[in-house]
């Protein structure tokens, strides 16, 4: 069966072309995490699924079912490719599949400069937050690579198509690689009317709850600056460099340099978010952030909902 | 004194600070202010109802001249939130304009309130405006008001005494004691 893989730098919007292409092409979609969760289902302890997640390294180790982690995933995708149509993302799967008759190989990348403003945008980071996370990124992607496959992903002679987005658009690059799938006869473009519509945004703040709503009114009477969900902090990334896992505190408050994030649910929810901050706190030194707890909470909406002095909040 | 009688509606569970230690501490506060004030125009401004027995005490512990005022914060109830409105009911009576102002608070926890009163004094032109709170609980403090005086840290929540209160009882205890939440009238 047909498959696309498509190896990216960080900031070249690669994801994006990525889950386009999969929305035209009606093709299953993995990614490096979505492989190990797929291979490495059952039979695994959760360290090593960390390590799977973490360390190329540790796909050259040997599996309980006798064979190295690296090449239990290598055939049960080459079966998996035998049934469905895929597009890969990342992983060296662009080696993987190398040989294969209905491959098409992509790399997407974009100049130093305009991967630096996305990455700043995305994640609202400074200059020299972002700079360290492409930075850190490129040589993860590298590596990982490098290591299991004893090749550099930056060399071009693997793929078919290098595509700039600093010249493309997703759509535009979209298009280039579907001509290019039709040229080589390997897919024909789903019905226009299956595709999604794109949502645009209203530029209103939608809280996730009423609970967040309320607390923004305790800011506003405290004539408290806020800002909602300003930044992302990644606090997680897999092998690739790609980020796995992140967190987007729920309230900046401006003149305090303070993050807020604000829970109301079940303890086990708590306990992740606490593992959350205790990352960010140890990968952003200096940041403020705190967790509103939903006793905290609730204290406060008593004290503010009480006729007289207000107490001390 | 008596410790929760059927009237208090709380339980003292125990004494979290005692007289003895509560007058220590502030004797060593009001020499430290007395130290870095000296030869400037102070005005200290108590947060009713709390800080009133700190007040009390702190400002005779500071050696100058000082003057005294006092602010109420009170939250007027809103029909469409479940929360009020925070005002201001009793505003100063001294006009603050360049002089140096010591917001004196009984306890300090979210910073909510010692935030909204701090950007208050200071749109006021005063030359200074620093916050004294003779208990600060890290643990529940979301904003990081610079506290420049701080009597205690503490990590209780349900307190009474020496100013502050349970139902509007309890704040003429010459201690601070923890209460049993459980034990609430």
């Amino acid at each position: 069966m047909p498959i696309l893989t498509i190896s990216r730098q960080m900031g070249s919007l690669g994801d994006e072309i990525a889950h386009e292409m999969a929305r035209r092409l009606g093709w299953d979609l993995l990614d490096h995490t979505q492989l190990t969760s797929r291979f490495f289902a059952e039979g695994i302890t959760e360290r090593e699924r960390h390590s799977l997640s973490e360390s190329a390294r540790f796909f050259l180790n040997v599996a309980p079912d006798g064979q190295t982690y690296i090449d239990h995933l290598e055939r049960g995708l080459n079966q998996l490719a035998e049934e469905k149509s895929l597009i890969l993302l990342g992983f060296g799967s662009q080696v993987i599949f190398a040989d294969h008759d209905e491959a098409v190989h992509v790399r997407i990348t974009a100049p130093a400069d305009i991967r630096l403003e996305r990455v700043k945008k995305q994640f609202n980071a400074t200059d020299e937050n972002a700079s360290q996370m492409l930075d850190q990124a490129d040589r993860r992607h590298r590596r990982f690579v490098a290591t299991l496959f004893g090749v550099d992903s930056a060399d071009e002679s693997l793929y078919h198509l290098v595509l700039n987005t600093g010249f493309l658009s997703v759509t535009e690059a979209a298009e280039t690689l579907t001509a290019l799938l039709n040229i080589r006869k390997i897919r024909q473009e789903q019905p226009e009317q299956s595709k999604k519509p794109v949502q645009a945004a209203n530029g209103k703040i939608h809280f996730k709850n009423k609970s967040e709503a309320e607390f923004a009114r305790i800011l506003d009477m405290h004539q408290i600056e806020w800002k909602y969900e300003p930044r992302t902090f990644p606090v997680e990334w897999d092998a690739e460099g790609n980020v796995t896992l992140a967190f987007s505190p729920d309230f900046y408050l401006v003149q305090f340099d303070t993050y807020l994030e604000l829970t109301t649910m079940n303890q086990r929810y708590v306990t992740e978010k606490n593992k959350k901050l205790r990352r960010v706190r140890e990968l952003y030194p200096g940041t403020h952030i705190k967790i509103v707890y939903k006793r905290d909470f609730q204290t406060l909406i008593e004290r503010f909902s009480h006729i007289g002095t207000a107490g001390q909040p | 004194m008596s410790e929760g009688n059927n009237n208090a509606g709380y339980k003292i569970r125990q004494t979290l600070l005692a007289v003895q230690t509560i007058q220590n501490r502030i004797q060593e506060l009001g020499q430290q202010i007395t130290q870095d004030y000296a030869g400037q125009e102070l005005v200290l401004v108590g947060v009713l109802k709390g800080s009133l027995y700190f007040m009390a005490d702190l400002s005779r512990a500071i050696d100058q001249p000082l003057m005294l005022d006092f602010m109420t914060i009170g939250t007027i109830p809103n029909t469409t939130n479940q929360t009020g409105i925070v005002r201001i009911t009793k505003d100063l009576d001294v006009d603050i304009t360049g002089k140096h102002v010591l917001l004196i608070e009984d306890i300090i926890r979210t910073g909510l309130t010692t935030a909204y009163l701090v950007q208050n004094l200071k749109a006021r032109q005063a030359a200074s405006v620093k916050v004294c709170s003779l208990l600060v609980n890290p643990d529940q403090q979301l904003i990081n008001v610079p506290i420049a005086y701080s009597g205690f840290e503490i990590t209780q929540t349900w307190l009474v005494g020496y100013g502050m209160d349970i139902g509007e009882k309890g704040r003429n205890l010459p201690y601070i004691a923890e209460i049993d939440r459980n034990g609430r009238t």
